[in-house]
């Protein structure tokens, strides 16, 4: 029982791997428990670390649909969780005028084309009408899906509480049709910057993980996987140098995603080793704020140093 | 096991660490699934269940390492004999673990003896060698001082012998094990009450008189205080939407109403921020209270986007971006460097402040100052304090000093005051947070 875990870990760690995403063990960790216990996760990290790449990823994994909630401010129900085609309702209410009169043609007082008309009111709100927004498609589908409900700190504190039904039950409640619950329950994920504390409730209904930039190991490994044509030597000094970057103060520290657009960036421009001018050169495309870029234009000639005796280290032993 | 994992969370809970009962429960049936056994696999997936924040991961880790080296050996070495629990006469067991036993085998001792004096009920540390004592005792501690001292009333006047000797150092050894070990665990099972009780005297003592060295606690106090007032404030601006009717969502809206405009919408333009100016006066009078004033100061910059902050004993300068960019220690250091200590000058400071961001202040700014009002019998210019008081929607001018101390000497509070919205008495953290409150509540 006890090696059971350890080794659907494991099966996620290389399936995700074989999608070009490697991840640590604590994400892999993450995934199996959400899938287990049927929890969403709250993914949370410094931006262009992966967490939505990561919620794409498992959805190649599982084999299942991806479903994605962008989050924004002014985030309503109707734009979330589902809302009644009004457009379609009159159209069809015109449309069926004719037989309406059909039907209520004969019926003597009030009462009796009342209740004649009970029935219709039943066809304008059915399935047929419901315009099914991201969270509800999430839980109508057959296979199970992936949900990744994106940058849940950008949408209003009144959007938290809308969540709490769905994650924790997986059922929607929709007056004119009762409660909706889930087929198969979908894989959750949340993404938040950490623009906004997010509240208690939210988070107690969630697993928690938290993805840090990744050490020089996985970094390494990561560009691998994303830019495979690069060469061992250059791509050792790149992760040693980004990694060395990190080590500054700056407003924004270059990501995962920044350290893949450098490595196809140096692969363009056909470069082999990394030297001073080179990466002073291309240095907008791994920081985005000048002031970064001054700051770390004047260590570039450390940083380069460093990471080529690192790997030239490496390579002696 | 259930046990181990209650007082685990107990443990966290001690660290600050919130966990509710739902929580638990998922940890439990994790642990159903994962098991013991392997302790990093059971780390990583406790992490993700139960601390929710970075800083709550890190107090975990910390936690985990400290709590789990115990408990798992404690669990897996269930096999070995129970020691210690008959003492014979002639030498007693404690000696012959002492002498003979492992490392293992005393640590283990000591940990049996620590469950039968229910170390975990530990609260306080005072209690700390009450605790040590009892755990020695259970092991039998009486017993080899009785051995110890037979053994030197037999070699009369002789040097000690050999046994006596390594005896008595172990016996050191294992008091000082022992009280390493109430330590460890008083960190982690007691001092919730305790560091409660510790934040409640901090609350309500007066500022000036707290230790330097409690510097850390009282930050992590304050800030936490100032993150709830901005935590509260900023929900509670969200009740004050109001706007210009959206005229596109309110048609697509009232479809359903047969395109009768019913439900209207408002497209809310969004609220400016509130603007705040402080200005704090870190000159030599109020030197004590500086330092606390600062702290706020900077917790306050940390959680209010637009708040500008100000400091001067007799220049005034700005000290928002020092603040925004550098941590609490430096910020301060450099902040009472740059301006602190200097004799006090407030009509100096005024002038300053006006013509540094007079043009700043208006009818949605409110500035805060941060004073004694001593003013050394120097000129007031409180014209000054007029033009300001003017402009801004509020001033509100917070004194550290007792207000039976308030126009006394050089201070010249009465003249400030009289364009002040609001004068308030500042000189513990609690009467600061009072403060604060209204000021955000009324400020946003």
């Amino acid at each position: 029982m006890n090696e059971g875990p350890q080794k659907l870990i494991d099966e996620i760690t290389e399936g995700f791997s074989k999608h070009g995403y490697i991840c640590s063990e604590q994400i892999a960790t993450a995934v199996y428990l959400a899938s287990q216990l049927e929890k969403p996760i709250l993914i949370e990290g410094p931006p262009g670390v992966g967490k939505t790449e990561l919620a794409n990823t498992a959805a190649l994994h599982f084999n299942q649909e991806i479903i994605r909630l962008q989050c924004y401010e002014g985030l309503d129900e109707s734009k979330a969780l589902y809302e009644w085609k009004y457009g379609k309702q009159i159209l069809y209410t015109q449309i069926l005028k004719e037989q309406m009169q059909e039907v209520l043609e004969g019926a003597k007082g009030l009462k009796e084309s009342l209740s004649r008309l009970v029935d219709f009111e039943d066809i304008f709100f059915s399935e047929d009408f419901l315009e099914t927004r991201p969270l509800l498609q999430a839980l109508s589908t057959e296979n199970g899906a992936v949900l990744l409900i994106d940058e849940v700190d950008k949408a209003d504190e009144e959007f938290e509480a809308l969540l709490l039904e769905i994650l924790s039950e997986f059922q929607i409640s929709i007056p004119e049709l009762g409660v909706k619950k889930a087929t198969v329950k979908p894989l959750v994920m949340l993404t938040s910057n950490n623009s906004r504390e997010i509240g208690d409730a939210l988070k107690r209904r969630c697993l928690h993980l938290y993805i840090p930039f990744p050490d020089a190991n996985l970094e390494k490994q990561i560009v691998l996987a994303r830019v495979p044509e690069i060469a061992d030597s250059l791509r050792k000094q790149l992760v040693d140098f980004v990694q060395g970057i990190r080590e500054l103060d700056l407003k924004k520290q270059p990501a995962i995603s920044e350290t893949i657009d450098w490595a196809k960036t140096l692969i363009l421009l056909n470069s082999e080793e990394l030297d001073v001018k080179l990466a002073t050169d291309t240095l907008n495309v791994l920081l985005k704020h000048q002031q970064d870029i001054e700051v770390v234009a004047k260590e570039v000639p450390r940083l380069i140093s460093d990471a080529l005796g690192s790997s030239n280290g490496k390579s002696l032993n | 096991m259930e046990r181990v994992l209650t007082d685990f969370v107990k443990a966290l809970r001690n660290a600050n660490v919130r966990i509710s009962p739902a929580e638990t429960l998922d940890a439990m049936s994790v642990v159903n699934d994962v098991g013991y056994k392997d302790k990093e696999l059971l780390k990583r997936t406790l992490s993700i269940v139960l601390p929710k924040t970075p800083e709550e991961k890190d107090k975990f880790d910390i936690c985990f390492d400290s709590f789990f080296t115990d408990e798992i050996k404690e669990s897996t070495d269930q096999s070995t004999p129970e020691l210690n629990k008959t003492p014979t006469n002639t030498e007693s067991n404690l000696a012959k673990t002492l002498l003979d036993g492992s490392q293992g085998e005393i640590m283990l001792a000591i940990a049996d003896a620590a469950e039968e004096s229910e170390i975990r009920e530990i609260k306080y540390f005072t209690q700390r060698s009450v605790f040590t004592r009892r755990i020695l005792e259970k092991m039998g501690i009486g017993q080899l001082e009785d051995e110890i001292l037979q053994m030197g009333s037999q070699g009369e006047g002789d040097a000690p012998s050999e046994l006596e000797k390594k005896l008595r150092t172990e016996l050191t050894g294992l008091r000082e094990r022992v009280s390493d070990y109430v330590q460890q665990q008083f960190l982690l099972h007691g001092d919730v009450s305790g560091e409660q009780l510790r934040e409640q005297v901090f609350k309500s003592m007066n500022m000036a008189q707290i230790d330097r060295s409690y510097m850390q606690e009282v930050h992590s106090l304050v800030r936490r205080m100032a993150k709830r007032l901005a935590n509260m404030h900023s929900r509670r601006k969200k009740n004050y939407r109001r706007g210009k009717l959206d005229i596109r969502k309110t048609l697509s809206d009232n479809w359903k109403n047969q395109g009768i405009l019913f439900d209207l919408s408002w497209s809310y333009k969004k609220v400016d921020r509130p603007k705040i100016l402080v200005v704090c006066d870190v000159s030599g009078s109020v030197g004590a209270y500086a330092r606390f004033m600062l702290m706020f100061l900077f917790s306050l910059t940390e959680v209010v986007s637009k708040l500008r902050a100000f400091v001067f004993s007799s220049n005034l300068g700005e000290v928002t971006q020092d603040f925004k960019e550098a941590n609490l220690e430096p910020a301060i250091e450099k902040a009472l460097q740059k301006h602190g200590g200097g004799s006090t000058d407030y009509g100096q400071a005024l002038s300053d402040f006006v013509s540094l961001c007079l043009d700043d202040i208006d009818k949605k700014t409110t500035v805060v100052i941060l004073g004694d009002a001593r003013n050394n019998f120097g000129p007031e210019k409180s014209h000054l304090m007029k033009l300001i008081f003017e402009r801004a929607k509020q001033v509100y001018w917070l004194n550290p000093e007792g207000k039976y101390r308030w126009n006394t000497g050089d201070s010249v509070m009465t003249n400030y005051s009289a364009y002040c919205t609001k004068v308030f008495q500042c000189g513990t953290i609690d009467q600061l947070e009072r403060v604060i409150a209204t000021l955000l509540k009324t400020a946003i």
